[in-house]
């Protein structure tokens, strides 16, 4: 290991340390699996999934604030970690019982009404179990107060990945001053161009009259800094990030997504675990053997599986499963193994494993085109929602662009609508342009006949249709059984879809699941809408904004 | 979208929410004949899936605590009548007040709470303050404080109701829009919808925020205004506040729910009606957090999870309407709840049922009918306790 020790903290009151750079969540890793976290209802552990700060695996108290993301977070010298909802430690919870105590699921729709006299302890002893972390102490929100930071500007690009930093630099070239918001924790630097580090803009309103602040973008710095820019154009290119995928003991730690895994490497590039499964067939499922690919024991595709993944499992003598059924993974506090079933009429067979990492299907991040009010279309070929673009990436809300990934633009097509963009903006606009290559609009997913098949098998272990909320995949059915149509209903009946992710990793796999069980298009099963804020916004950040003594900075 | 199955029914309840469901179950309990409920938009898409739980029986007049009174009442014995469990928690109301004024008021409220038998309590700041852990000092000079208000999980009562009635013959159509009245004089004989024609004697407009448009589409005008409220939810947290807690200058108010999250609003200056559809705003959430994290600072760490809004449908007197229209026989209001719908649902739409069947209804008239804007006589008594 390089370097030593440049900051020390306090986990449950043992030393730790982090190096310059690292997050909280690679800190507590260090070649072991962390699992800090219970799942909400059945006490289930848990470990980090996504690495991108959406979901709840990660969860602890810092220096007294509750529900800190350690993947989103830097450690200090002398912080004071702790975690959460879980007594004696997130390995041994005593609740954990409860997960064996009712197999059949809490059914807290229809169960603790009777006896009457009972009724209060029954609320007690539920509300005691719900919620993550407790109260923030009161010395942690007053060190959130910040005078926020507010900027008017001509063009605010949202996001600095590939497709953002391409629009930023031709803006640059031809002569304007774009602002990049960017949410790395270790910022992108491009050369030339004005970045807001650390910032996540979580609400895109739709615009006000006509002038050069019509577009008012809220967000965050971390940890809170109220962040309001005012801009002419907006750029969203938050790109995409890799789905979840439904099956026995989805939820189990040591399943993560491909962005999961990357976010868990240590600083030589080492993952905690040594025989992982890779579910995918495609470009994240190349770059993921790329990256760990000494960790892998086996390839599996729902599909077929490209060339180039096949060439490089070759290489590294890798065993491919291309069509073939995730069924169940078992194991407790860590998977053990993964049950798998060759599609068609295969046989089911286990292979052992400390790690299954999902790179099967990476979506776009839609929130603030829903939020501004841009029209949407579903594109079955990938089962999501994408903008309706003109030729030149313009949404349907003039002013507002797409590029990237988000946009459903394929990789080469990335330049031509950076440079259509520019030239939009900067008044060159190109006419009578080719079409933008766009993912495949029409036929069914692969994924849609993938979950047909994988619905008549038999099931083993909870299948969890909502890891934030616990919400079971028999609940769901359920639903559906009594007549409860739609995924906004559904939504209401189950509590799918309302936790810290706010629908990111269940809704896409849910909305093909009801499409099964309701015998209609996914696109007419609806689609939740989408709230703001984007991701959790600080109470603290928000009312910054609000306080009249702040006076607006201009750019 | 379902259509209906029939083409007459006795009754067609326009609005699916939780009174249109009460009222459509009441009927067919009574043998009222075939009844059609039916809503333009899913179940629970209106207001009974957007407000935020509170059941409170602290109010300005009498009429309003005794409603509230029956409808606490009714809630304690939901999960025993409809299966299902709204998690009715009677944590208490914790009213605010920032001057003598307002604790003035409050004080009135809490003398005719009492005179009904109910255990309200006036506090000072340090009582306030046992209550709301963390509060800021020096932010209130008292309170009220009933414990026996609560504050419910909205969503399974709809459910509740919803099973109940359709067990009982109901039919709910949804995706069903009503787009007017056939009254040739002045009597109901049709609703006609986006999907067809429906034929029925009685039609009950309990369309919420949605009433005041589906009356003038009738040809009735009435006074009825939509006005849009917004509300947020934060990060789930371990239980720390007990009541429902609302300040009697601005209207804000929160609770904790049972999942653990603090759900809440206030009611903006200068807010916008029906015309702006149901988008969040940016001032609501930043003035919401301000006025959340100045009373209580402790809370400026919890994330905000998402945000949403819904209409109150409010009334010049702040009664609601309840009760056939004089100038058209058959159409017979149960709107203008403003945002207290939900609260007072299982005692009102048990009157509104006995509206529509031609039974005496147990409501001062001068108060409730709709009759009492026809004329120019000013209100007897205004119900003003609007808040939360």
């Amino acid at each position: 290991m390089a370097g030593a020790p440049e900051r020390q903290f306090l986990f449950n009151r043992a030393s730790r340390d982090a190096r310059s750079e690292e997050t909280l969540l690679s800190a507590l890793t260090r070649g072991r699996f962390p699992v800090v976290q219970r799942s909400i209802r059945y006490h289930r552990p848990r470990g980090p999934v996504c690495g991108v700060g959406y979901c709840t695996g990660c969860l602890v108290r810092v220096n007294g604030r509750p529900n800190v993301r350690a993947c989103r977070y830097l450690p200090s010298e002398g912080d004071v970690v702790t975690t959460e909802n879980s007594w004696p430690s997130p390995r041994f919870d005593v609740l954990g019982l409860l997960d064996f105590l009712f197999p059949g699921g809490i059914d807290t729709l229809h169960g603790f009404r009777r006896p009457a006299w009972a009724v209060r302890s029954y609320h007690r002893v539920v509300r005691r179990l719900a919620g993550y972390g407790t109260v923030p102490d009161l010395g942690a929100s007053a060190s959130l107060r910040q005078a926020p930071v507010r900027r008017t500007v001509d063009v605010a690009i949202v996001g600095g990945g590939a497709a953002g930093t391409a629009v930023a630099q031709l803006l640059v070239q031809a002569g304007r001053h774009p602002l990049v918001l960017d949410r790395q924790l270790v910022p992108p630097s491009i050369a030339g161009v004005d970045v807001a580090a650390r910032t996540t803009v979580t609400f895109l309103p739709p615009p006000t009259g006509e002038g050069d602040g019509r577009f008012a973008l809220l967000g965050f710095e971390e940890p809170a800094r109220g962040v309001e820019i005012h801009a002419r154009h907006v750029v969203v290119a938050t790109g995409g990030y890799d789905a979840s995928l439904l099956f026995g003991g989805n939820d189990r730690p040591g399943v993560v997504t491909a962005d999961g895994a990357f976010g868990l490497l240590d600083r030589d590039g080492r993952p905690p675990f040594e025989r992982a499964v890779v579910v995918g067939g495609g470009p994240r499922a190349d770059r993921v053997l790329e990256r760990v690919g000494d960790a892998v024991v086996a390839v599996v595709a729902p599909g077929g599986i490209d060339p180039s993944v096949v060439r490089r499992a070759s290489e590294q003598q890798i065993p491919l499963y291309p069509r073939s059924l995730v069924v169940s993974a078992s194991g407790r506090s860590r998977v053990r193994s993964l049950a798998l079933r060759a599609r068609g009429s295969g046989a089911r067979f286990t292979i052992p494993c400390d790690a299954v990492v999902l790179a099967h299907r990476r979506l776009p991040t839609p929130q603030l085109f829903f939020q501004v009010g841009a029209r949407m279309e579903w594109r079955a070929g990938t089962g999501a929602y994408y903008p309706v673009l003109s030729d030149n990436a313009e949404t349907t809300v003039p002013g507002v662009f797409a590029v990237g990934a988000t946009a459903g633009i394929l990789p080469e097509g990335f330049t031509e609508s950076c440079t259509r963009v520019t030239g939009t903006i900067a008044g060159s606009p190109t006419n009578h342009a080719p079409e933008l290559p766009r993912g495949s609009q029409g036929g069914p997913s692969e994924l849609e006949g993938y979950y047909r098949e994988l619905w008549r098998e038999p099931r083993t272990g909870r299948w969890i249709a909502c890891p934030c909320e616990d919400v079971l995949l028999d609940e769901v059915e359920d639903a559906a059984r009594r007549g409860y149509r739609g995924i906004e209903v559904v939504k209401r009946y189950t509590g799918l879809g309302t936790g810290l992710c706010q629908g990111r990793y269940c809704l896409p796999d849910a909305l093909l699941i009801l499409s099964l069980l309701e015998e209609r298009p996914p696109p007419e099963v609806g689609y939740i809408t989408q709230r703001p804020p984007v991701v959790p916004t600080p109470l603290a950040a928000f009312a910054a904004m609000e306080d009249p003594a702040a006076a607006p900075g201009g750019s | 979208m379902t259509a209906p199955s029939r083409s007459a029914y006795a009754v067609v309840v326009v609005g699916a929410g939780i009174i249109g469901l009460y009222i459509a179950y009441h009927l067919a309990r009574a043998g009222a004949g075939p009844v059609l409920v039916i809503d333009r938009g899913f179940l629970s898409s209106g207001a009974s899936g957007r407000n935020g739980g509170g059941v409170r029986q602290q109010w300005e007049t009498r009429a309003t605590v005794r409603l509230a009174r029956e409808s606490v009442a009714a809630y304690r014995r939901f999960g025993r009548d409809f299966g299902y469990n709204i998690w009715f928690r009677q944590s208490g109301y914790l009213f605010l007040a920032e001057t003598d004024v307002e604790l003035a008021r409050l004080r009135g409220v809490h003398d005719l709470v009492v005179s009904e038998g109910l255990p309200s309590q006036v506090l000072d700041a340090s009582g306030v303050a046992r209550l709301l852990d963390g509060i800021a000092p020096g932010s209130v000079v008292g309170g009220t404080y009933l414990a026996t208000d609560g504050t419910l999980y909205p969503f399974p009562a709809v459910w509740g109701v919803y099973e109940a009635a359709r067990a009982l013959g109901v039919e709910v159509a949804l995706g069903v829009e009503a787009l007017g009245v056939e009254a040739p004089d002045g009597r109901v004989v049709a609703v006609v919808t986006n999907r067809g024609r429906v034929t029925t004697p009685v039609v009950v407009n309990a369309a919420g925020g949605w009433s005041a448009e589906f009356s003038r589409r009738a040809g009735l005008a009435v006074p009825n205004v939509a006005t849009r409220h917004e509300i947020l939810a934060t990060e789930p947290l371990k239980p720390f506040l007990d009541p429902m807690v609302v300040r009697a200058s601005d209207g804000l108010y929160f609770s904790q729910t049972m999942r653990g999250e603090i759900v809440g609003g206030l009611t903006l200056r200068n807010g916008s009606g029906i015309e702006a559809g149901m988008p969040s705003s940016p001032r609501f959430l930043k003035e919401m957090s301000r006025a959340l994290v100045r009373l209580v600072p402790r809370l400026g760490a919890v994330g905000v999870l998402r945000a949403w809004s819904g209409f109150y449908d409010d009334t010049p007197d702040g009664f609601p309407v309840i009760g056939e229209d004089p100038r058209q026989k058959g159409f017979v209001h149960a709107n203008g709840f403003g945002g207290h719908g939900f609260m007072l649902a299982p005692a009102v739409s048990l009157r509104a049922a006995h509206a529509v069947m031609g039974e005496p209804v147990d409501l001062d008239p001068n108060a409730f009918s709709p009759a009492r804007f026809l004329t120019n006589d000013r209100p007897t008594s205004v119900e003003r306790l609007q808040l939360g």
